[in-house]
């Protein structure tokens, strides 16, 4: 009866109810999951063509860094609040992309089109230029976030936490060793080796010239990715199998999930676009410096994804534009700015430790809320013993 | 191309429980052991467990029963000895290949996942063998979508067949104690076992959940066609439902066989009660 071979594997399996043959009806074709995103950029060309431009508008000029911000906010959350490693380092990463981004247009145009002021309009071989250089931006600093996530295989908590300052401030400090800006064409074309060793880069005074080519429509459309990606990925297999390891490392490998890989994916993840907001920072202001790398930035994100809950997308959406609106608010208080930061932070702590949303999204909240109304008092559960 | 294999024999013979003929064990365990410093805390253990098995291991407190179970899962590396599974050898696998091989548990204190609803906890143990990565997630290709509508329904039928689906948008945390135990199970069972091992299933339940439990375990086994190493410390329990027993004592196995021949084994009295028995 039992054939020889069937000693490899098992007839386990419940196979009758676990049969792949159980055809699934899915909704849409392939394209359906293209559609939030095609709205998002969609409502990006309207912001871009009905407000003024940043350069002339102040209240534009907020919107802008609020989208920036939030990306940033956003993609830590994959790494703190889902995956649960504490990272401080996040502004390293961005500063990395924002650097990256900024030497391929700021010396990119200059071979091409021998200036560095801004080529092309809407969409033309000067935003191309951009966009490339912000993805690559993202790239590099994937790379970094590789090679951060390494340690996160055998340090957690405080110790991780430790070695992403770490990464930060070596960042912030190889930035300033970098040697000065090329701002000439016909210098940059006869370069020497001497000249890139140590890389051109600006130095402490940072890198400055760079070409203004981030408007609301890139802002808002790396925003609209950026949130569905980071949807997607919480709402799917390889979320759960990042929050588990957040929940339970040792449950979470029982149950197969490879904690390593999920580890270096989220900081890979979460690098990545830290690097492309680094592009969009740099080219919005026109600058970008070794501070910006430093670990103060870095805590204002850690700041956001605490006070906006670990995991909660729109929790800490909400509170990026919260904590970005409030300092130009408070701005004839310029000085008590951190003192309004750290009572905050207190009052959060000591209210609502979980931060504003918890561990859930803004439509979550009503759903629950109507669910228990709905069920109140219907399924009390049999009284079971506890230890 | 294992799982092309597994699915080649899903419906071909299953060999009946029970009678434990020693060729072809399921899971063969050959003389592991692990030392913590000085400290052999288990030493040569030896098990063959047949497929669709009910075995038990029992032991006084601090006998090295969870450290098997560690063993055989990978969390520690066995410092001596062979572990197999089919034809597969699993000596030195991390705990995450070892789930996939086919050895499945559930833990003596519960770990759910406590901030993941309750379909969530299933799913993410059913999501083992799921063949979509990063980018199809990202895109929500239609395979991808396929794939997740999937694993949805077999999470909700395994929740289903042990009447937890009316709560499987809960989250763990605010599951009773019995339903948490009931759901590390489901949990376990999601990942597809071969071999299920569960810790103390019983620790905590009350006499008539107790008894419940005892006939969803051979009915887990039956279903499912799995094989089952309990840990247990509640002995009727383990009397009632293994065909065999191990008995530990500091590491060392004092004795193995039927419910009735540990029951009367004078080591495994002593064991329990005392050395003083071995004198008379």
């Amino acid at each position: 009866m039992t054939r020889g071979t069937s000693s490899v594997g098992t007839g386990v399996v419940a196979a009758s109810a676990k049969s792949e043959a159980a055809e699934v009806a899915v909704k849409g074709n392939g394209w359906t999951g293209l559609i939030p995103i095609a709205i998002g950029i969609l409502i990006a060309l309207v912001l871009h063509f009905a407000l003024p431009a940043p350069q002339r508008s102040y209240n534009t000029q907020i919107l802008q860094i609020i989208g920036i911000v939030i990306v940033l906010a956003v993609s830590l959350n994959i790494v703190n609040g889902m995956t649960g490693q504490f990272s401080i380092g996040h502004a390293g990463f961005m500063a990395v992309g924002g650097y990256t981004a900024a030497s391929i247009t700021y010396y990119g145009s200059m071979l091409l089109w021998g200036s560095t002021t801004k080529h092309g309009g809407f969409l033309g071989s000067g935003d191309w230029l951009f966009l490339g250089s912000c993805l690559a931006g993202g790239l590099v600093a994937a790379i970094a976030g590789y090679v951060v996530g390494l340690p996160s295989l055998r340090l957690r908590g405080d110790y991780l936490a430790i070695v992403t300052l770490g990464f930060g401030e070596i960042i912030r400090v190889v930035l300033q060793q970098t040697g000065p800006l090329i701002e000439d064409v016909e210098a940059l074309r006869s370069v020497g080796l001497k000249q890139l060793v140590p890389p051109p880069l600006g130095g402490s005074l940072g890198f400055s010239g760079i070409p203004k080519y981030t408007n609301l429509f890139w802002v808002y459309s790396i925003l609209t990715i950026t949130l569905v990606v980071a949807y997607r990925l919480k709402s799917s297999s390889a979320g759960r199998s990042m929050i588990s390891v957040r929940e339970d490392e040792i449950a979470a490998q029982a149950m197969g999930v490879n904690i390593a890989r999920q580890k270096v994916t989220a900081f890979v993840v979460a690098a990545f676009f830290a690097g492309v907001a680094g592009g969009l920072f740099a080219h919005s202001t026109g600058t970008v410096s070794p501070k910006d790398a430093g670990f103060q930035q870095s805590f204002d994100y850690v700041i956001m994804t605490v006070l906006g809950g670990r995991g909660s997308i729109s929790g800490v959406t909400l509170a990026a534009i919260f904590l970005t609106v409030l300092p130009e608010l408070l701005r004839d208080f310029e000085q008590y700015r951190l003192i309004v930061y750290a009572l905050l932070l207190i009052i959060m702590m000591l209210v609502r430790p979980q931060g504003l949303l918890g561990i859930h999204e803004v439509w979550e909240m009503f759903n629950r809320r109507r669910r228990k109304a709905e069920t109140s008092g219907s399924d009390v559960s049999p009284a079971e013993v506890g230890p | 191309m294992k799982s092309s294999t597994e699915g080649l024999t899903a419906k071909s013979g299953v060999i009946a429980g029970g009678a434990a003929s020693g060729s072809d064990a399921l899971l063969d365990v050959r003389e592991i052991g692990i030392s913590f410093g000085g400290l052999k805390a288990v030493q040569k253990f030896s098990l063959r467990l047949p497929r669709a098995g009910l075995y038990g291991l029992i032991g006084p407190n601090g006998a090295g029963k969870t450290t098997v179970f560690n063993l055989l899962t990978g969390v520690y590396q066995p410092d001596s000895g062979e572990i197999q599974l089919g034809a597969q050898r699993l000596g030195q696998g991390k705990p995450h290949e070892i789930t996939a091989a086919g050895i499945a548990r559930t833990f003596q204190n519960i770990r759910l996942f406590p901030s993941l609803s309750v379909l969530d906890n299933v799913r993410l143990a059913g999501q083992l063998h799921n063949r979509h990565g990063l980018l199809s997630t990202v895109i929500r290709s239609r395979g991808y979508r396929r794939e997740e509508e999937q694993l949805r329904q077999r999470s909700l039928e395994l929740l289903q067949i042990f009447e937890l689906q009316d709560r499987a948008d809960e989250l763990a945390c605010n599951l009773s104690y019995g339903h948490q135990r009931k759901l590390e199970i489901i949990r376990a069972l999601a990942t597809n076992p071969k071999v299920l091992l569960l810790d103390e299933p019983a620790a905590g339940l009350n006499p008539q959940e107790k008894l419940a439990l005892a006939e969803s375990i051979r009915q887990i086994r039956d279903r499912f066609q799995v094989a089952v190493l309990l840990i247990e410390h509640d002995m009727p329990l383990v009397m009632k439902i293994c065909e065999r027993i191990t008995v530990l004592e500091y590491g060392i196995t004092i004795s193995e066989g039927t419910p009735a021949d540990v029951q009367n084994d004078p080591r495994v009295i002593a064991a329990y009660l005392g050395a003083g028995l071995e004198d008379a």
